[in-house]
């Protein structure tokens, strides 16, 4: 067993404490523990065994008689495997020992735990709400049971604060939440001693959906519908997360079909986002000539998601069990001849940008996210592996086919914005080779396992890296094929607090560049 | 006589056309990025929209804030009346000369930034304090060219300077001429906020300068802001392309038809300025703020290399 190894290591060191072990989905280890046990076992977990927390979240199980549990996820992405340490919340007290101190990126988990079910963390450094801001009263939980959907409660009327930086010359720009472009909502306090910026506050969570608590108790096909509307421009990536999800735990293998042409379209949602990143950065840099050249070919891109599906955001492609329709039949040459179209044009481009001195000389070393910070925030997807962080969900928990299929990681260690932008670069001819590969290998047959029934009480996960990093849902079942509980996490709650921190010492001038490079989600990112 | 046909004719030249170089300046950017752009007299109608409109004004500003579209308009105005579009009418005296020319923009500029200042808002002040690093680094070039100029011509008056420089033949084959306009170039650039110092169309206000400090404007105080800051842009133009580029002396003949060839040739001349502006402007990248004091000190230099050539070629000969 892949787990026999891991599992010797962990009685050896904690087996009394250690309540249950389980293995579910053959590669999902759950270890219940007590709240006592939990910052050793976490911490060995961390710094020992060097497994990066890559998900916390909490459950309220009172109706199956267990109270809240919080859940700790850490993934071992050499072999694949996610490490699930649960542990009870005591209904009296509602507290947890907080792991900020040891695991910095548990910081905003145990925030968005505490404004959400009211658990707190114990010691936290920064306790203030994440979510929610000055006008949600105290003492409301939405994701408690007990809360109920429609519920309003009444407006408070509290002030928000932050951190203040005070020393001669200081002062502080609030920045948002409604920019001059038609952006999403989010407010930025700079603390800056002229141009340069010495810390930066998000205040984001400006739309707020309460997507977790509608998908409670909605059908496992209503739901599809919720999680392709978590973020616009990650439709394909989040449904497929989510499918994959009720696919483990309904134990159906998807036809080859289906799996192909799910990395189709992943990969052509890729293609568009990248796209459209990089005709992002050279407008904040107002290069005119490559804005536009990159906009063209992100035209191109959506036309040939529109032509294959009909759908140039690519909704209602997924469905539970593999695929709608068969999309690819008859469809293959056009495909390829429109794709070589775009990677001629991308190539060209791109030798163009890469010999403008001047536009190199603003983008390298700025915004520069340390390896080591990117580590312990666990920065994910192309901002990670701009950093020095080489994992890739495709490569450490293959998905859809991206096993039988071959491919690159690009992988850079300056963590400016030149390398996040090669990093985009890179995949994007990868995403154009893996789509040619794919509908190469391609087999004939059916597309879809239709899954109807599925058992209660089961909870999976399901991984997919999105266009901008691993992206991760769990789902757990509740009775008549409905959803008991779904949590996700989207990578842009990852790399948010990851930008806060490559932003500083910085000039503000040059924040939108570095804003633009991550290129973050805000509706991904609040639920 | 000659007086008021030379107010008539500035005033109604740079009035006219200033608006229609931005919007050829949009126009050719669009050309050249494959899009059909808006149409060359979008400034026109967006002025008319705003003239139309009320204006917003913050509680919490001061006079300064609602005199300061006017003043900034004037200044612009009387800066305007300062560089001749066309030698072929001069009135007999002309009150002011380069170094007016400068202290009047400056006033207009001093202005803005108090006014953007006054509104407490985050981004005019930061706006300020970049249009204030930027101009204090590119006033002495304006002025050490012009002074490069005023040498050659013995005077400090735009107009004689335009009329001695048509004696030169072609100026634009000397030394001196060539690191005077080069400099401008560079003056041009930064005093109408284009890429690579600023960014016109950018929406992103951490990045502004020149719009930053008009963000807080709108209606009637907003048209009059823009309208100043286009006929500051046509200013400059002018004084580039009459100083460096005379063209009066090519008309041998005198009469209505004589200002008319001239002020065609005058036109023709902005428009390939236009062009060249433009492809600057499509061919460059914004600089990072703290790299503009470089290209400020590059036009300085410029500048001071003209006038140090003036002594090395031997004065008054050039």
């Amino acid at each position: 067993m892949i787990f026999t190894d891991l599992h010797q290591k962990l009685t050896a060191s904690f087996g009394k404490d250690i309540k249950n072990i389980k293995i579910q989905n053959s590669k999902e280890m759950i270890i219940e523990v007590t709240s006592d046990t939990l910052p050793g076992i976490c911490s060995y977990i961390y710094l020992e065994l060097g497994y990066p927390l890559v998900l916390m979240f909490a459950n309220d199980e009172q109706s199956l008689q267990s109270g809240y549990a919080v859940y700790y996820v850490f993934a071992d992405r050499a072999k694949g495997l996610l490490l699930v340490i649960k542990t009870p919340v005591d209904p009296e007290r509602m507290e947890i020992p907080s792991l900020s101190q040891d695991i910095p990126a548990a910081a905003t988990y145990e925030r968005e735990i505490k404004d959400l079910f009211g658990i707190i963390p114990v010691g936290h450094p920064n306790p203030k709400r994440l979510v929610f801001h000055g006008n949600w009263p105290e003492g409301e939980y939405p994701l408690r049971k007990q809360f109920p959907l429609k519920r309003k409660p009444p407006l408070a009327k509290k002030e928000m604060s932050f951190q203040k930086i005070i020393g001669e010359g200081v002062y502080e720009i609030p920045v948002g939440p409604v920019h001059a472009g038609i952006i999403e909502p989010g407010h930025f306090r700079f603390s800056v001693a002229g141009e340069p910026i010495i810390n930066l506050e998000a205040q984001l969570f400006y739309v707020h959906k309460g997507i977790e608590k509608l998908a409670e108790g909605q059908s496992i096909e209503k739901c599809f519908y919720i999680s392709e509307r978590i973020s616009g421009d990650e439709t394909f990536s989040n449904s497929l997360a989510y499918c994959q999800a009720i696919e483990k735990i309904a134990q159906v293998q998807i036809p080859a079909r289906a799996a192909f042409t799910r990395v189709i379209f992943a990969e052509l949602e890729r293609l568009i986002s990248h796209l459209g990143d990089l005709g992002g950065i050279c407008l904040d840099t107002a290069y005119l000539f490559a804005t536009f050249q990159f906009r063209m070919l992100r035209g191109w891109a959506y036309m040939i998601a529109d032509e294959l599906c009909g759908m140039r955001f690519l909704r209602s492609v997924n469905k539970i069990g593999g695929v709608r329709k068969d999309f690819i039949a008859g469809k293959e040459k056009k495909l390829i001849t429109d794709l070589q179209k775009i990677r001629t044009e991308l190539e060209d481009t791109v030798h163009i940008i890469k010999a403008n001195n001047l536009f190199i000389d603003r983008v390298e070393n700025t915004g520069i996210l340390e390896p080591k910070i990117a580590a312990e925030l666990n920065a994910v997807g192309p901002a990670g592996r701009a950093s020095g962080l080489g994992f890739d969900v495709r490569k450490s928990f293959p998905y859809a086919a991206y096993d039988k299929l071959a491919f690159k990681i690009p992988e850079h260690f300056n963590g400016d914005i030149n390398c996040r932008m090669n990093t985009k670069i890179e995949e994007c001819f990868e995403s154009i080779d893996l789509i040619f590969q794919a509908v190469e290998a391609m087999p004939q047959g059916s597309i879809l396992e239709p899954v109807n029934s599925v058992e209660p009480y089961r909870s999976a996960f399901g991984l997919t890296e999105s266009p901008r990093g691993e992206n991760i849902h769990w789902v757990m079942t509740g009775e008549n094929n409905t959803i008991f509980r779904y949590k996700i996490r989207t990578p842009s709650f990852c790399n948010w607090p990851a930008l806060c921190q490559a932003v500083k010492g910085n000039i503000v001038p040059d924040f939108p560049l570095i804003n633009k490079s991550f290129n973050l989600s805000y509706a991904g990112n609040d639920l | 006589m000659n007086n008021l046909i030379y107010i008539f004719l500035q005033a109604l030249t740079i009035l006219m056309l200033a608006p229609l170089v931005n919007g050829l300046i949009r126009k050719m950017k669009a050309f050249i990025q494959k899009r059909q752009g808006a149409s060359i007299f979008q400034m026109y109608y967006d002025l008319y929209k705003l003239v139309r409109k009320g204006s917003v004004v913050s509680e919490v500003s001061s006079w300064i804030f609602k005199a300061t579209p006017y003043i900034f308009f004037a200044s612009a105005l009387v800066a305007a009346m300062l560089v001749p579009v066309s030698t072929i009418i001069l009135p007999k005296h002309i009150p002011g000369d380069f170094i007016v020319l400068v202290s009047v923009l400056g006033l207009g500029r001093f202005f803005m930034m108090l006014a953007a200042l006054d509104t407490a808002s985050t981004f005019g002040g930061m706006g300020s304090s970049r249009e204030a690093m930027v101009s204090t680094l590119i006033e002495p070039t304006i002025l050490v060219s012009l002074f490069t100029i005023g040498l050659i011509s013995q005077s400090t008056s735009l107009s004689q300077i335009m009329l001695t420089v048509q004696g030169a033949g072609f100026p634009l084959a000397h030394p001196v001429y060539i690191m005077v306009f080069l400099a401008l170039l560079i003056v041009i650039i930064a005093e109408s906020a284009r890429i690579p110092i600023d960014d016109p169309s950018t929406h992103l206000e951490l990045t502004m300068i020149h719009e930053a400090m008009i963000l807080e404007y709108s209606g009637r105080h907003l048209a009059l802001m823009e309208y100043g800051a286009a006929i500051k842009q046509l200013v400059f133009m002018t004084l580039l392309v009459n100083v460096l580029v005379p063209h009066d002396q090519i008309i041998a003949f005198t009469g209505f038809l004589a200002l008319f060839l001239s002020l065609l040739i005058y036109f023709f001349k902005i428009l390939i300025l236009t062009g060249i502006i433009a492809l600057i402007e499509i061919n460059t990248v914004k600089f990072r703020l703290f790299s503009i004091p470089n290209m400020a000190a590059f036009a300085f230099i410029l500048s001071f290399l003209g006038i140090l050539q003036y002594f090395i070629l031997g004065g008054s000969n050039v």
